[in-house]
């Protein structure tokens, strides 16, 4: 296989005396889908907050496309290409959803404040090209007929996809979900998993954290399993839930990773 | 062009009025247009890149005194107060208030350079390339620096820029998240903004002439606030209606009810506040929706009913 476009090495986290994450070696390859599960507590908030930049590591490396994440701050990741989601929607309230998703392309606008100030033609046309690039992707997430809503009108289920089309909108290689099914209806799992696949198709790379296993196993081409911390498997869906350690952690949910 | 067109009729026309004016409507007009002009940059700082700040207004003092004491007494350095565009929230509240504070102090215990108490005055305005601006004309100057803080308001507002300072008062999670620099963001609206006051402060100071440290009190500075909260903080139509509203208000009610107005002012700020905290532009707003529909304003609800989404399955 290829470089990973995401490599993690001996990545630790502490929160005072807490050691949250520890010595955690993760890839993640272009066009892939990993998953990271583990029981609540095991660190996989953590684990994501570091990859997505929301706060450094207390040790360890973090290399995005071979170069190192270190130092880089939050607002650094999305124009180096990683971009996330977030569990509970995080929109912005006062703007359209189609204007949501062209702040998702804030840092892809060419025109400089001067420009804008100016009234360039090439300022226009940057806007317009924005406009017409959020509407491609309202539709791709099927959220057409919304374009022009405010955020306020959408279901939390269409949030969701709100969030993901305005991550798209910042053309990420590595795309970050957080629980992306947490609070979804069935019928709308359904469709999230195929946006996820479509994103994946695109060359993509996907990074998964997720407590519905059944839509994870589904999914993932890879799983990593914490537990306390620490990565205890690393593999295909089926060579993970076959795995001891991981059946051993898990004691309280045998029947959940049977049925999964 | 559209709204080149549009920035063109609207100077002629507001330039037109001036010359209709005698010298005490002229006094009122001027005034008013810089209340506006203020309005409208203050709007984009408190209403939009949500920043609560209290030193807008002594930035349009330390314009209106610097050019003067560049006039009067040219060559004079200036110290340039760098306020703390660093702070947030509260704090940014508290120190913005200490500043204009700092600067009431500053200009009275300027000496001869601010004039003291008394401020300065009987200077006038020099020659530009020769001519002199005066009457009129010099509305006209009024009317093009109100057109001006509108057309790049506006323009930032409309701009990826716009969005970006709406996305950080929403949410500075999920801004920094899709790559806006949260701080440089704010810290940007903040300097654009103050320097549009600045700007409008140096042509205020040849309005009346004089500049003195009462005008740039707390109550101006709180004068200000209402003006975009009562016409409708975020909204560039609200910040002109509160402006020109809460200017106009005292000169129209002094007359009828002498004093009292101030109470009338306070009462009606107090019903603002509480049943329209949207402005009086969300009330516009809510007058159209009734009356047309669909509303051409925003569009509030989709065509389509969202979906219910069952959350029986919620984790």
């Amino acid at each position: 296989m290829s470089a990973p476009l995401l490599q993690a090495r001996g990545l630790c986290k502490r929160f005072g005396g807490l050691h949250a994450v520890s010595d955690l070696d993760l890839d993640v390859h272009a066009g892939e889908v990993v998953g990271v599960i583990g029981p609540n507590g095991a660190g996989k908030t953590t684990t994501f907050n570091m990859i997505a930049g929301a706060f450094a590591p207390t040790s360890g490396q973090l290399a995005f496309d071979g170069r190192s994440l270190a130092g880089v701050p939050t607002h650094g990741f999305a124009p180096r290409g990683i971009v996330r989601t977030f569990q509970h929607n995080k929109s912005f309230d006062s703007l359209s959803v189609r204007e949501n998703i062209m702040v998702g392309m804030h840092t892809r606008m060419p025109a400089s404040l001067w420009r804008v100030l100016a009234g360039t033609p090439d300022a226009h046309r940057a806007e317009r090209e924005a406009q017409r690039r959020a509407d491609e992707l309202v539709d791709f997430v099927g959220l057409g007929e919304f374009a022009r809503a405010e955020v306020a009108t959408l279901s939390f289920g269409q949030g969701r996809l709100l969030e993901i089309a305005r991550g798209l909108a910042a053309e990420p290689r590595l795309m970050l979900f957080d629980e992306p099914a947490a609070g979804l209806a069935p019928g709308e799992c359904a469709r999230l998993e195929e946006i996820i696949l479509g994103i994946a198709r695109q060359g993509i790379a996907v990074l998964l954290i997720e407590h519905d296993m059944r839509f994870l196993m589904a999914l993932a081409d890879r799983v990593a399993v914490l537990n306390f911390g620490r990565k205890i498997a690393d593999g295909t869906p089926d060579a993970v839930r076959a795995d001891p350690a991981v059946i051993e952690a898990y004691l309280g949910n045998v029947e959940n990773l049977a049925h999964a | 062009m559209k709204s080149l067109l549009s920035y063109v009729v609207a100077a002629v026309v507001l330039s037109a009025i001036a010359f209709a004016l005698g010298a005490y409507q002229t006094d009122i007009y001027r005034k008013m247009l810089l209340w506006i002009a203020l309005a409208i940059s203050y709007n984009f700082l408190f209403g939009i890149s949500g920043q609560i700040a209290f030193s807008h207004f002594s930035f349009y003092g330390i314009g209106a005194y610097t050019i003067v004491i560049l006039v009067t007494q040219a060559g004079l350095p200036l110290p340039l107060a760098v306020p703390a565009t660093r702070l947030e929230g509260f704090y940014l509240a508290l120190a913005t208030l200490a500043f204009a504070q700092l600067f009431i102090v500053v200009l009275n215990e300027g000496g001869a350079i601010t004039g003291g108490t008394g401020g300065l005055a009987s200077y006038r305005l020099p020659d530009i390339f020769g001519v002199h601006v005066t009457g009129p004309w010099y509305t006209v100057v009024i009317v093009v620096l109100m057109l001006a803080t509108m057309a790049i308001i506006g323009r930032l507002d409309r701009s990826w820029f716009g969005r970006a300072c709406r996305a950080v008062r929403d949410n500075p999670e999920a801004a920094a998240a899709m790559g806006v620099d949260v701080r440089r963001t704010k810290v940007i609206a903040y300097a654009v903004t103050s320097a549009l006051a600045g700007v409008a402060g140096m042509v205020y100071a040849f309005v009346d002439n004089t500049v003195n440290p009462h005008i740039f009190g707390l109550e101006n500075v709180f004068l200000l606030l209402f003006m975009v909260i009562v016409g409708g903080s975020g909204r560039m139509a609200g910040a002109i209606l509160g402006a020109a509203l809460l200017y106009l208000m005292p000169l129209v009610l002094s007359p009828l009810i002498g004093h009292h107005h101030a109470l009338v002012f306070g009462v009606f700020m107090v019903l603002a506040v509480l049943f329209q905290p949207r402005g009086l532009i969300g009330l516009w707003d809510r007058l159209r929706a009734r009356h047309h529909r669909p509303p051409a304003v925003l569009p509030r609800a989709p065509a389509i009913e969202p979906k219910p989404v069952k959350r029986e399955g919620l984790a």
